[in-house]
């Protein structure tokens, strides 16, 4: 009993002098059961070869043309399978001079479609930018955000050009064409032939071609460099033109 | 023996467990007081940024620091001087590598009270405004997350941004400290506000003709420069021309009712902010007298408020008077 009665303050201080645990870094968040990995790869391709950024091309009216940027935001992200419609990731940004792929976690399962907003959902657009580090699709860093208009520019299409296509002087004029807020926001899905299906633990790829010859022109809408080569938010015709154009040069392998 | 050994082991229980005084925070955040000019209210602060002491004193410091341009050459007070009621004395600042903006950089005075930020008011909060002239390639051309992050471990900021916000500067902390400090930026305490509030002598008889002209509905002036702000905050079109290089709050709203619209500037320490007008190409306050009562150009989206009216010189110089009568005779700021 006398042990015990000793025994016990030195246990109590023991105890409670310990340093109060420091706490651990969070753990990454384990995949929710029967969950797969949807790997979204856009690949940017001129006439049907690899885009090559920077390079000197002849877009549709012979103008000589390079891209030196290509952005796009991909929001509400969503698995369709008949009437069901499942949100899979609120916003996505590709760059694609760099690695434009994204991941994404998706319940097991087959479905028809994935379907996307080509823009940044209008709850994110407003919100306060500062509270997104870097990493983050809509971090400052990414050059995306529009400060003055605090939205973020949808896509950004960026390059150099000629209007004279028997020139061979350096391109110096800039075409710039940055669509953003809700006039140029467009709506599109991509149906792979054999569907998606995502198995659990697995990842399943979803390539998608981005013709970017196709943004200057499509059934639909052509762009005049030589007249339409900004777009800041304030030319919605061809915001709309790019923005339908970008939306048609997808397709899947 | 064991009743002794149990009071000495209580006692280092007592004595051994008190938090180490190395890690105590010596300093403790409080409410920022700010002095406010009689009959005006608290200005909102949002929920997430109480005004501290901390916080306007990071603020402040963030303000007054070039290393928030790329180049370590701009600052916020290089186009927001503080002895110009914090506006800049040319028509366009000029920013990093010399490069110019398209609008003249307005006063801060009460800019706390806003509810739309720039002269088109496409920002809607003082915060997400911070962000903007240190991203503006015409202005500090930086990022905000790479400049807090250079500054983070620098002093004042390390121990101000925990004494605040409780965690170290990032881009929240940095936008939201340089918001508070210019929230502070009141002015209200000008010899009209003091004849305002019945000391008759405060003014001159030239002033108060002035004022009298100034509030007579003939020139219609309060229609937009009322209130304590001497503005509605509020987008109007004055006819300044006919085809306006700089579309103002349609290149936000997208309307094209909205062509050439612009915030209603402050006209408090107006005989400081010169040059006038959106993009500063008025230098006087003579150009600008004479341009209202012309009632602007034509433009089919001028203000239905504009009117023309008859000056004589001495009507002129009256309401001049009373205009260099709304200079502040304190010091706008009021972090010490």
């Amino acid at each position: 009993m006398k042990k015990f009665a000793l025994l016990l303050p030195i246990v109590l201080v023991l105890v409670a002098c310990t340093k109060p645990e420091k706490p651990t870094p969070p753990t990454p968040v384990p995949p929710a059961p029967n969950t797969g990995t949807l790997r979204i790869t856009l690949v940017p391709e001129w006439e049907g070869q690899p885009l090559q950024f920077f390079t000197e091309y002849r877009n549709f009216m012979d103008y000589r043309a390079t891209v030196e940027l290509v952005k796009m935001y991909f929001g509400n992200i969503s698995m369709v399978e008949g009437t069901d419609t499942l949100l899979v990731k609120d916003v996505a940004l590709f760059d694609l001079a760099n690695a434009a792929t994204v991941d994404i976690p998706v319940p097991e399962g087959a479905w028809s479609t994935m379907h996307a907003m080509l823009a940044v959902p209008a709850e994110l657009n407003y919100a306060d930018p500062a509270l997104y580090g870097s990493g983050h699709p809509l971090s400052v860093s990414n050059g995306t955000y529009w400060t003055w208009a605090t939205g973020y520019r949808y896509v950004m299409f960026e390059g150099r050009y000629d209007a004279d296509p028997q020139s061979t002087a350096t391109l110096t004029s800039a075409y710039a064409l940055h669509p953003g807020m809700e006039p140029s926001l467009v709506e599109f899905g991509l149906s792979p032939s054999s569907g998606i299906t995502i198995v659990k633990g697995q990842t399943t790829e979803l390539q998608v071609r981005v013709a970017v010859d196709r943004f200057f022109h499509s059934d639909e809408f052509q762009i005049d460099l030589a007249t339409e080569h900004t777009a800041h938010g304030n030319n919605i015709p061809l915001q709309w033109k790019l923005v339908n154009n970008v939306v048609k040069s997808m397709s899947l392998e | 023996m064991i009743r002794g050994l149990h009071i000495g082991l209580l006692l280092l229980l007592l004595v051994g467990c008190r938090k180490d005084p190395g890690l105590d925070t010596p300093e403790q955040d409080r409410p920022f007081a700010l002095e406010l000019p009689p009959g005006f209210s608290m200005p909102p602060i949002p929920a997430d940024n109480p005004l501290t002491e901390a916080s306007v004193q990071l603020g402040k410091a963030l303000f007054f620091d070039t290393r928030l341009s790329r180049d370590n050459s701009i600052s916020c007070a290089s186009c927001h001087l503080p002895d110009r009621a914090f506006s800049d004395i040319t028509a366009v600042s000029v920013g990093v590598d010399g490069r110019t903006g398209f609008r003249n950089s307005p006063t801060l005075a009460n800019v706390g009270y806003h509810t739309r930020f720039f002269r088109d008011g496409g920002v809607p909060t003082l915060e997400q405004q911070v962000i903007a002239p240190i991203h503006d390639p015409v202005e500090m051309d930086h990022n905000i997350q790479v400049a807090a992050a250079n500054l983070r471990d620098v002093e004042p900021y390390r121990r101000l941004s925990l004494l605040a916000y409780g965690k170290p500067l990032d881009a929240w902390v940095l936008s939201r400290a340089v918001a508070n400090y210019q929230r502070t930026l009141i002015s209200g305490w000008s010899r009209w506000d003091r004849w305002m509030q019945g000391q008759a002598s405060a003014l001159n008889p030239s002033e108060v003709r002035g004022w009298q002209l100034f509030s007579s509905e003939a020139l219609n002036c309060l229609a937009c420069h009322g209130g304590n702000d001497l503005s509605d905050h509020d987008f109007h079109n004055v006819g300044q021309y006919l085809d306006y290089a700089d579309p103002g709050r349609e290149r936000i709203t997208l309307q094209s009712g909205d062509l050439g619209k612009f915030k209603t500037p402050t006209l408090r320490n107006i005989a400081l902010t010169a040059p006038y007008m959106h993009d500063g190409t008025m230098a006087t306050l003579g150009e600008v007298l004479d341009h209202f009562a012309s009632g602007g150009l034509s433009h089919p989206a001028r203000s239905p408020e504009m009117r023309t009216f008859v000056l004589s010189p001495q009507d002129k110089a009256d309401l001049i008077a009373f205009l260099n009568a709304l200079t502040d005779e304190r010091p706008l700021d009021q972090v010490r």
